[in-house]
């Protein structure tokens, strides 16, 4: 990305949104006022940017925000944090260049809304594991009698392991439940600790049922699996980063 | 209890800001004429976060548990928060109560270790202290590392708060 420099014309863009919405009320970025700026039957929610943007707490809540409020009226298209236009008639044209491809983003998430879960590893369930597994019963056993820093090292890493395997084991059959019924999913990063990150696009109506079913398998699987569940979201894992390249 | 997380496992946690950064930060639109503010002092804080979970730290407080654990007789009769000493869940309500002010600074502390990382964090989470009663509040991520030393810190002394027949 380019280095940033603002200048008093540089907006900070929120999102895009189809003629007719009303620009929202909450303060934007560095509290600036949001305003909608029309172009090509869409309308860009912006904000004067200020001098310096950087991924504060607040500005972070106030993006959300912003889409938040938009989205409480129909489809968004938001932008990742940070997005800034050097001028309005930049934007403008951007809006015009790309109007169909927007109009066709905007009809793909028109009435959703996206959730996104998230399952931890349960280190408590080593305990379990132990019961169950002979083999860790016995390393641990063998720990306990003869313990030094090496078999420590050893039993402790076979336990991490172990409690990770089951967790990603459950974030697998978890996954496959919540899948039908949403109109899309979008995997996101894991790693040892998160095994389990995905992003759902539902109908809008959907919300308290998909809830539900996240509720029941949290009661399955909580022992191994910790589920997280946040939303609705504007829909930043449904919309696709930029137009297809075409020359441009 | 091992991590503020246990005690509501069974029912998912409702996520916050923190949740869902990646998603602010890593996905939605971008288009290609518009300059983007630079993220890095963020990317650098995900790569930390990750190292410190496979830690022989940690390995050595799974083994520390494991320990404690009776394995010689019916290990079905203890409960996963006897084994860690209890203590912390009577604290888990005052904890909450203070986690509703803390910043996401504090958030993205916690998932790095405390000695090695106190310089990475500052970059671009500064100043972004106590700003009230938030909504959207940041909460503790569950974890291996942080759930297991707060066990340790914790509740230490309590080790021993019921008869082992062992010894």
């Amino acid at each position: 990305m380019p280095a940033t420099e603002v200048t008093s014309d540089t907006l900070y863009v929120y999102g895009i949104v189809p003629d007719g919405i009303r620009p929202p009320r909450t303060a934007g970025v560095a509290g600036a006022p949001v305003r909608l700026l029309s172009g090509a039957g869409l309308r860009a929610a912006v904000s004067d940017a200020p001098a310096h943007v950087r991924a504060r707490r607040r500005d972070l809540m106030a993006h959300q925000e912003v889409l938040r409020e938009l989205a409480a009226q129909g489809p968004v298209l938001p932008m990742r944090f940070g997005a800034l236009s050097p001028d309005a008639d930049t934007l403008r044209a951007r809006l015009r260049a790309d109007a169909a491809h927007l109009g066709a983003q905007l009809d793909g998430v028109r009435d959703c809304l996206e959730m996104n879960v998230k399952g931890t590893v349960v280190p408590g369930y080593f305990a379990t594991l132990v019961r169950r597994d002979d083999r860790l019963r016995t390393l641990a056993r063998r720990t306990r009698h003869r313990p030094d820093y090496e078999a420590n090292v050893r039993l402790g890493e076979a336990l991490a392991r172990g409690v990770r395997r089951e967790a990603r084991r459950a974030a697998q059959e978890v996954l496959a439940r919540l899948t039908p019924g949403t109109v899309r999913t979008a995997p996101g990063p894991t790693d040892d600790e998160q095994v389990l990150n995905a992003s759902f696009l539902l109908r809008t109506a959907d919300e308290e049922r998909f809830r539900q079913a996240v509720a029941e398998q949290a009661a399955g699987y909580g022992d191994r699996l910790a589920l997280s569940v946040t939303g609705p979201l504007p829909c930043y894992s449904f919309v696709a980063p930029r137009p297809a390249a075409d020359g441009r | 209890m091992i991590t503020y997380d246990d005690e509501v496992v069974c029912a998912p946690r409702a996520g916050t800001l923190y949740d869902v950064l990646e998603l602010i930060l890593d996905r939605g639109m971008v288009i290609d004429v518009f300059a983007r503010v630079s993220l890095v002092g963020i990317e650098i804080l995900k790569v930390d976060a990750r190292i410190v979970v496979a830690s022989v730290d940690t390995y050595l407080r799974f083994a520390e548990a494991c320990n404690r654990l009776d394995l010689e007789h019916d290990t079905r009769t203890k409960t996963v928060p006897e084994l860690f000493g209890g203590p912390l869940a009577k604290t888990v309500g005052k904890a909450g109560a203070k986690r509703a002010t803390r910043s996401l600074t504090d958030k993205v502390r916690d998932i790095l270790s405390p000695e090695e990382h106190e310089h990475a964090h500052e970059q671009e989470y500064e100043n972004e202290g106590r700003d009230g009663p938030e909504p959207d509040r940041p909460r503790h991520r569950p974890s291996a590392e942080r759930g297991l030393r707060h066990r340790r810190d914790d509740d230490r002394p309590r080790a021993r708060r019921r008869a082992n027949p062992e010894e």
